[in-house]
């Protein structure tokens, strides 16, 4: 199956470089990437619970402008939300296209509407503030929240390893399909291939977990010689790490700009609501 | 007190193990010194040193008896953490010992994960000293295997450590790069005072840079003689194979007597200034004839990857080359020529952006890699990555065996024969040594019956030993496969076996000749970034014209004027 | 000195445990991500994670750390590395993965034998995903207001959560889940444990025993919620149902409804099965091993 090569051809180290390169360079001068990471953590987690609270239109739809207007200053690339916003709509789409089938009828669209605004609102505040992060920054924010040394810690170490563990699974894999034997006949849709292919995927994990053992082995002991174990149980060298992070008066202000206009939203909505007409049972 | 480490009847048993690693191990090194430490593989060479660091007893809780003192603490009762600021460890596999994204963050984890208030100024200086301040702010992804090794080396240094110690630097890198790390190396125990200790085989490393050698045998130190002593054993070291340098060797061959001999390559040239040699001029070598029809040839082939603005980095641009029947080819070049990108792009696995591969008459650009694997065979650098099966022998079967061939068993069972892969062709590949992977992954080469081999570094970190059975183990496979290319940094293999050498530069061919014709074009070699063999330079230095490639050469082409016999000992 | 002594991991080896479990299930679930779909409408046909990756970690190792290091890997590698980070939601997927494989590590005293790696299989994977239809359904339950009063919608979901949660049992349960740990559990053991410098599981090992009771309360708790949250939904259908005009269509969605409730039956009295064999199997043992 044509299709098929063509996706597993795309597993190689280069294009997973590209990718973490772009994680890597891309947005950070942006105003979201500037802002302290913690501050940025404490604002999506306000607009990861606050859509939940309101059933309220023109609220929701208040939000999801400010997150548009957001993301656009943020230069995220207008594709990322157009597939999001698709992939959401056909979601509800489907859930209607059913519930019709069930006797529903357009006030289930109408729930629905509200419901997947909700959902998109959420998300945008997630590409907004993610898309944006240095993967080095959020883990020390995640310090500073103080989640476990060993998670901020695998947030680095998985950027650092990610390529040579691709690259290594890519050559197992080369290794399979350079003493395998494609299956001549294709069946229908060509799934013996597809078989083929999946088989072939799986079976690399024997020799690939058997060789990030070896790996991971070296990597502790040195992780254990520079000190890691130490610095999990010193509390002063969390604060010494975390030294660098400082609130700006823009982060400041931001924060101030949000409540404000979280505020202002839900007045206004509650001035003019466009809310769902509920049909008594 | 001049002593930094102090090593007292040491014994250690790996947990599980049946014998002792360690056995009664005595020795001292002083400050300042410049050690390295030698012996066959096995001879607890590594394990010593991770005595050092206190990774031995800490972190393997092995039975352990005797005692380290290491600038007078005794490990057993000071921590990890605390003895990692006197010793310091540099892995041979050293890319798995960098665990942070970029190059700063990495030369400042273990000051600052030691909560070393001054942990930036000392990742600082650490650059400083080892010239990587350029790479600053890299990400560990895009530096060379010469420069994540010297990070490695930074990483560790920014402890201010007073030893460090260094496992087997030249087995990963190629030699421009190896001799980068031992000037360092050399910079640091010189202006810095930092105490060295490398585990090494190549001993014309040794020789130019150590000034003490200790020699382990089944976990003992046998002895510890400054350098010119211990080197000047030529025969003990090649029972215990390890071979001294070329220089060395060859000398010591031309004269058999009791004199000190020279390790290094200008003591070579000066003891040769002192003792004349006559020359018995040797007839050029015969050039391959090429026959018409190619086996493997590429006909304007582009190939790139995308870089990040969706632009295109070229790794090829209209790249021609045909591979004949007998050749016998070396492609050499820095890391990043292209070289490995070649080879894949003959098995298949990679695809021309543009230009055509053939490869016995299929165009490897609409085959798929299991197709054309009938025909070519390709064997990785690192044999772990071919080992897909749970045992030796089920990996060599697995090409045939998918492929339904009848009446394999006796193919099978003299291959595992003609690799000495008898009593170990039941265990996983990667429980092996590696002299022993290397002989599998060719076993399993073979073991498809290819017309044409391609080999990827087929010679990197292996002992001497292992390395010499290499070199048979290629020179035989003239009778099975009809062509054989090799992608190498090793210029000792390539002087000895190839018959074509291919110079290959940031993606072009720059030259295509035999041995001799690379090796004396001195303007080429700097361009490609090429070390020529020890003997070689020693060749060119008396103006031997042909320059003899292999000491055997050498030896036969000189006579010294002394009038001794010369005698044939290996 | 007995061999089945209880293993005290060291730091440094469960950190060992916790980073290999995060690298190969991130790598996995880059792989993952890649592969095609097959889209028929609602019915999404997708390898949506190699569970045989974090299950042989836990089977072999110790469960917690590899059941931590698992949902992270995929969260860091394949998530937040590849720039598509989902904030809260992937702290939902972490809790019910991470769960899910715990469970599963703890189910299982000795890897060589198959029925209890099948029975782990099983479990792990089915927790992780009954939580998810927890959630997504609590989800909407909250999300719109006054859910019984929109027709059609309770019973939508209903269904296309029962459909998922089928696909996602038979793909990544079975197929990329079940089978695969079979064959590779055995290969690895005692094979990838002396790489890492540690001796191979024992059944004292890992699991204290205070683990292995909150695994008999994990159980049924899972099961008890997710079996009361579709009897809840069911509750609010009631009048629904009633409205249906043509009969194939109230066959057919009926059959479909069920389809998620039997499979939950199905592993539930799998689960049960197994347990009870799980207590009696374990008192000889403990008593040979008093010794």
């Amino acid at each position: 199956m044509k299709s098929i090569k063509d996706l597993l051809s795309k597993i190689t180290v280069e294009n997973i470089k590209i990718e973490l390169m772009r994680t890597a360079y891309g947005n950070k001068d942006t105003f979201m990437g500037k802002l302290d990471p913690r501050v940025a953590i404490v604002w999506y987690l306000i607009f990861a619970i606050i859509p939940w609270l309101f059933w309220n239109n023109t609220i929701l739809l208040g939000f999801l402008l400010y997150m548009v207007v957001l993301l656009s200053i943020s230069r995220v690339s207008p594709l990322i939300i157009i597939l999001l916003a698709f992939g959401l709509v056909t979601e509800a789409g489907y859930i209607i296209f059913v519930s019709v089938m069930f006797g529903g009828d357009l006030t289930a669209a109408m729930a629905l509407l509200t419901f997947t605004l909700k959902l998109t609102i959420i998300s945008l505040a997630s590409i907004a503030v993610f898309a944006s992060m240095d993967p080095e920054k959020f883990s020390d924010a995640l310090m500073s929240f103080r989640l476990p040394g060993q998670v901020c810690f695998g947030i680095s170490y998985g950027y650092r390893m990610l390529p040579i563990l691709i690259e290594e699974y890519n050559n197992i894999f080369n290794s399979f399909r350079l003493r395998g034997k494609v299956p001549e006949d294709r069946g229908v849709i060509h799934w013996k291939r597809v078989v083929y292919y999946c088989k072939t995927a799986v079976f690399a994990f024997y020799p690939m977990m058997l060789n990030t053992a070896k790996r991971t082995r070296t990597t502790v002991e040195a992780l254990e010689v520079k000190g890691f174990t130490y610095s999990l149980k010193h509390e002063e060298v969390r604060k010494l790490k975390l030294s660098y992070l400082r609130v700006q008066p823009r982060d400041i202000y931001f924060f101030i700009f949000t409540i404000f206009l979280i505020i202002t939203v839900i007045y206004i909505g509650h001035l003019y609501p466009i809310e769902r007409e509920i049909h008594p049972l | 007190m001049n002593t930094l480490i102090s090593v007292k009847d040491l014994s250690f048993k790996y947990p599980g193990g049946t014998e002792n690693i360690l056995n009664r191990v005595n020795v001292e090194i002083n400050k300042k010194d410049f050690t390295a430490v030698i012996g066959s593989n096995g001879s607890g060479k590594t394990t010593l040193c991770k005595a050092f660091n206190g990774l031995i007893p800490h972190f393997y809780v092995g039975d352990i008896k005797g005692e380290v003192i290491v600038d007078g603490l005794n490990t057993r009762e000071h921590s990890v953490s605390e003895l990692s600021k006197k010793t310091a460890y540099v892995y041979q596999d050293f890319e798995n010992q960098l665990v942070r994204p970029t190059v700063f963050d990495e030369v400042t984890f273990a000051p600052l994960s030691f909560g070393m208030k001054d942990f930036k100024e000392r990742g600082q200086l650490a650059l400083e000293m080892l010239d990587l301040t350029s790479i600053k702010d890299e990400f560990i992804w895009q530096l060379s295997g010469g420069q994540k090794h010297l990070v490695a080396l930074a990483s560790v240094l920014s402890l201010d450590p007073e030893a460090i110690i260094i496992d087997e630097p030249v087995a990963q890198l190629d030699p421009v790069n190896a001799k980068k790390i031992y000037e360092k190396l050399k910079l640091l125990n010189e202006a810095y005072g930092k105490t060295i200790i490398v585990i090494e085989h190549h001993t014309e490393f040794i020789g130019e840079y150590c000034k003490k050698v200790i020699m382990m045998d089944k976990g003992q130190v046998v002895w510890q003689k400054p350098t010119k002593d211990a080197l000047n054993n030529v025969g003990e070291l090649i029972e215990k194979d390890i071979f001294p340098p070329q220089v060395t060797q060859a000398i010591h061959r031309l004269y058999q007597n009791n004199i000190l001999l020279p390790i290094t390559l200008s003591e070579g040239i000066d003891f040769l200034k002192n003792h004349p040699v006559s020359i018995a001029q040797q007839p050029y070598p015969e050039k391959v004839k090429k026959l018409p029809t190619p086996i493997v040839s590429l006909e304007g082939v582009t190939h790139g990857y995308k870089t990040l603005n969706r632009g295109m980095n070229y790794v090829f641009t209209d790249l021609d080359l045909s591979l004949y029947e007998g050749d016998r080819v070396a492609i050499v070049g820095s890391n990043g020529a292209g070289k490995s990108t070649l080879l894949k792009m003959i098995t298949g696995i990679i695809k021309p952006k543009h230009g055509n591969v053939f490869v016995c008459g299929e165009n490897a650009g609409n085959t798929p890699p299991e197709k054309l694997s009938e025909k070519v065979t390709y064997i990785y650098q690192n044999p772990e990555e071919m080992f897909i099966e749970d045992s030796i022998r089920k990996d060599i079967e697995y090409f045939l065996k998918v492929r339904d061939v009848p009446d394999t068993e006796q193919f099978f069972s003299k291959l595992v024969e003609r690799f000495h892969l008898k009593e170990i062709e039941n265990k996983d590949g990667r429980l092996l040594s590696g002299g022993q992977q290397r002989r599998s992954s060719m076993a399993i080469g073979l073991g498809m019956r290819p017309q044409v081999i391609l080999l990827d570094e087929p010679t990197a970190s292996l002992d001497i030993s292992s390395r010499k059975e290499m070199l048979l183990m290629l020179e035989q496979l003239k009778d099975s496969v009809k062509t054989v290319v090799v992608a190498t940094h090793d210029m000792q293999l390539v002087a000895e076996w190839a018959n074509r050498v291919i110079v290959m530069d940031q993606g072009e061919i720059v030259k295509d000749g035999s041995s001799h014709d690379i090796f004396s074009d001195v303007a080429l070699l700097e361009k490609a970034s090429i070390q020529a063999p020890q003997i070689i330079k020693l060749g060119q230095a008396l103006n031997l014209n042909p320059v003899p490639l292999s000491v055997d050469a050498f030896v036969s082409c000189l006579v010294a004027e002394s009038g001794e016999e010369k005698l044939e000992i290996y | 000195m007995s061999h089945l002594r209880s293993q005290q991991l060291s730091q440094s080896q469960k950190l060992m445990v916790f980073i290999l479990s995060m690298s190969l299930f991130g790598i996995a679930n880059i792989i993952t991500e890649i592969t095609p779909e097959f889209v028929l409408g609602p019915v999404e046909l997708s390898v949506s994670y190699f569970a045989f990756v974090p299950l042989t970690m836990v089977f072999l190792f110790s469960p917690l750390h590899a059941a931590l290091g698992a949902p992270l890997g995929e969260i860091i590698f394949a998530d937040l590395l590849m720039g598509d980070f989902g904030g809260l939601g992937e702290l939902e997927g972490f809790i019910e993965f991470g769960m899910g494989m715990y469970v599963a590590g703890l189910l299982v005293k000795d890897p060589t034998n198959k029925k209890q790696l099948a029975l782990g299989a099983l479990i792990g994977v089915g927790i992780d995903q009954m939580l998810s239809t927890i959630v997504d359904v609590g989800k909407v339950w909250f999300g719109i207001e006054e859910l019984e009063a929109v027709p059609g919608v309770a019973e939508s979901i209903l269904v296309l959560e029962g459909i998922s949660f089928t696909t996602e049992m038979l793909i990544s349960g079975v197929l990329f889940g079940l089978i695969p740990t079979l064959w590779l559990v055995p290969k690895l053991y005692g094979k990838i444990e002396p790489l890492m410098g540690f001796e191979p599981r024992n059944p004292a090992t890992f699991r204290s025993s205070a683990e292995v009771i909150n695994v008999k309360f994990i159980i049924p708790a899972v099961f008890l919620g997710f079996v009361a949250m579709i009897a809840e939904f069911m509750a609010t259908l009631d009048v629904n149902f009633a409205v249906w005009e043509p009969e194939f269509i109230d066959q057919f969605g009926m059959q479909f409804l069920w389809v998620g409730v039997s499979a939950a039956a199905i592993v539930l009295l799998v689960a049960i099965i197994g347990i009870v064999k799980l207590k009696n199997s374990q008192n000889p043992q403990d008593k040979s091993k008093g010794a």
